[in-house]
């Protein structure tokens, strides 16, 4: 495998040095471009109190492609569908290589802070969180209550 | 008879020269010519250490001429005296303008100290006076010239221009040069030195006097306005090649003269690539590389109807395209053909024209709006229908299913056998772009659906129609509704 850039080990010592807070990404033992993230359920946020565990991988051409993210926790949300893959601007025709991984990951944060029914990946979610929010919220609550908490 | 007589005096010094070598060796000679303002050329070896006064008194005779009726110009400025030719940025068979002086030297002098010292300051040569950090800076008020004391220190602020340079085929440092926007003389003198950029790039922007024929180039323009500079570049890498041998200026790759770090891998080099937004954001020249070849790869560059096939800076800043097409020069030999190809096969679709379906032509065709039958003329010759790029038929588009294998109707011709082995190859990968893909409705780029909803995005940069996989039409709030995710 290539060495890798310069660019990758400078961003993964700052993740160490200075973690985001609610946010931990640790890069895998035998894959330096893996990485293991754990993300905290926001304040006021149906996810509060939850673990969401992802992975992040950094392809060949990163920075100038960008990072391949996803959920491994399930999660009840409008723009994550049932295999975890998130729908985000910034993960697909938004990306510049000005950004980095600890932007992205706050961005996956804020989307749990603010749901997007109107961009949906998972269908029904989205559904139901239009014509029934509270419903909706209950859902989300009870699959983090689930799946996110306790291991 | 003149020319005669020089051309004598011409054989005379080479052979005195010759003689006089054992004794008296010019160590790293450079061999420049002097146009005249008669239009002939000499060829002649100065030492570099040499000041412009030595230049003169060497020159003059052979122009029948006493030396201080010479004024030697060079690169849009009247070089003085003391000025030593190192320090002048002249190469091997760069060129010098000698021409003969109008006005008296004895009838300035009256004049007083303050004229003769602004002229003392005007004879440096170009590359002196010219500092990079007027040119760091896109914005039109310049920064004022930094003066400093410590030679270290004026030689890092000396101006550096980068150069795609043709002949190298690779990027140079450059030098500027200056001429008469009129008629190319070489023989120029500046007003005032370019501040920065646009005063170097755009047409008319920085007076001055053309020595060659000051009459005629002012009077053509009616003497309604000035005599206008022309800058240009030349590698400096390679021994001029004569007045033709021109570079490309690159100027969007600069010194980093305030250590920014790359966008990209955040490291700091030099020079750096420096994109025409409002930022000003700074990549290294490799993740500027990788950053067009990842783009095109992708298809991503824009077809800008002024610039050409370009991109834009890569954080996504508004009004930032490349104007300067030749920065795409950096990218390798292959890459760069690749570039070539796909920004004219943009062009072709954008004109409204077709490119020839057959495998290994593509053959970009702009045939009339109503025709539907289609002759690769140009091409491989072969006749396709406009609408389903298949072999032409009578008749509706048949489905591409069908369609396979249904050539064989007994039709006599031989077949290389070679020719049919690579053919194979590139049937294989037809027949799986058939299979796996389908077209854009507005573009016909073909199009594989890798997961996700319906909901299709045309990845092709400037087309970007909203469709739907099912209905293989425009995407509708019905599609949404009954088959959004199938």
């Amino acid at each position: 495998m290539a060495a890798l850039p310069r660019r990758i080990i400078k961003e993964t010592q700052r993740l160490m040095q200075e973690p985001v807070p609610g946010i931990s990404a640790v890069p895998d033992d035998s894959n330096a471009r893996y990485f293991h993230v754990i993300v905290t359920g926001p304040e006021d946020s149906p996810f509060e109190g939850g673990l969401f565990k992802l992975e992040l991988f950094l392809p060949e051409d990163y920075p100038m492609s960008a990072p391949k993210v996803r959920f491994i926790t399930k999660i009840y949300h409008p723009n994550i569908d049932r295999l975890g893959r998130i729908c985000l601007d910034i993960l697909k025709d938004k990306w510049s290589p000005a950004l980095q991984i600890r932007t992205v990951l706050l961005s996956i944060q804020a989307l749990l802070s603010a749901p997007n029914p109107d961009d949906p990946l998972a269908n029904d979610v989205a559904e139901l969180w239009k014509v029934n929010e509270s419903e909706a919220i209950r859902n989300a609550k009870e699959w983090t209550r689930r799946y996110a908490m306790g291991n | 008879m003149s020319i005669f007589i020089n051309a004598l005096k011409n054989i005379l010094h080479r052979m005195l020269q010759l003689l006089s070598f054992g004794q008296k060796t010019i160590t790293n000679s450079l061999n420049i010519y002097i146009k005249t303002s008669g239009g002939n050329t000499l060829s002649v070896d100065l030492d570099p250490t040499w000041d412009i006064k030595n230049v003169k008194q060497f020159v003059a005779p052979k122009l029948g001429l006493e030396p201080e009726e010479v004024k030697i110009i060079f690169a849009g400025k009247e070089l003085g005296d003391r000025i030593r030719i190192a320090e002048c940025d002249l190469g091997q068979q760069s060129i010098l303008h000698a021409v003969k002086i109008k006005v008296k030297p004895k009838l300035r002098e009256i004049k007083g100290s303050l004229v003769e010292e602004i002229e003392e300051q005007c004879t440096k040569p170009l590359c002196n006076t010219l500092k990079d950090v007027m040119f760091s800076s896109d914005d039109h008020t310049a920064i004022g010239k930094t003066e400093s004391s410590s030679s270290n220190e004026s030689d890092k602020l000396r101006v550096h221009f980068f150069v795609f340079c043709p002949t190298c085929k690779a990027l140079r440092s450059g030098k500027i040069r200056v001429r008469c926007n009129f008629c190319k003389s070489g023989a120029f003198t500046v007003h005032s030195d370019p501040q920065n950029w646009n005063d170097v790039l755009e047409p008319k922007q920085i007076t001055g006097l053309c020595e060659n024929n000051p009459q005629l180039c002012a009077n053509v323009l009616d003497n309604r306005e000035p005599t206008f500079a022309e800058f240009y570049f030349k590698c400096s890498e390679h021994t001029s090649l004569g007045e033709k041998d021109e570079a490309i200026p690159l100027y969007l790759i600069r010194p980093n003269l305030r250590e920014i770090p790359c966008l990209a891998c955040t490291d700091i080099s030099d020079p750096v690539f420096v994109f025409p937004c409002a930022e000003g954001h700074v990549t290294c020249l490799d993740c500027f590389r990788q950053y067009c070849s990842t783009k095109l790869m992708e298809r991503q560059f824009w077809q800008h109807p002024e610039y050409g096939y370009t991109l834009a800076c890569p954080a996504g800043c508004p009004d930032s395209f490349i104007k300067e097409i030749h920065h795409f020069r950096l990218l390798s030999e292959a890459q760069y053909a690749q570039y070539q190809r796909f920004a004219t096969e943009e062009f072709v679709l954008r004109s409204g024209g077709v490119l020839c379906p057959q495998p290994g032509c593509g053959m970009g065709i702009l045939p009339d709006e109503e025709c539907t039958r289609i002759t690769c003329i140009n091409g491989c010759g072969y006749v396709f229908c406009r609408q389903c790029l298949q072999g032409y038929h009578i008749g509706q588009c048949q489905n591409p299913e069908n369609e396979v294998g249904a050539n064989s109707d007994g039709c006599i011709y031989t077949v290389d056998p070679a020719r049919a082995a690579e053919a194979r190859w590139d049937e294989a990968s037809k027949r799986a772009i058939k299979v796996l893909t389908k077209p854009c409705p507005k573009c016909r780029t073909p199009t594989e659906r890798d997961g996700g909803c319906m909901h299709m995005v045309c990845t092709r940069a400037g087309c970007e129609f909203h469709w739907c996989w099912v209905c293989q039409t425009a995407w509708t709030r019905e599609c949404m509704g009954s088959h959004w995710f199938g």
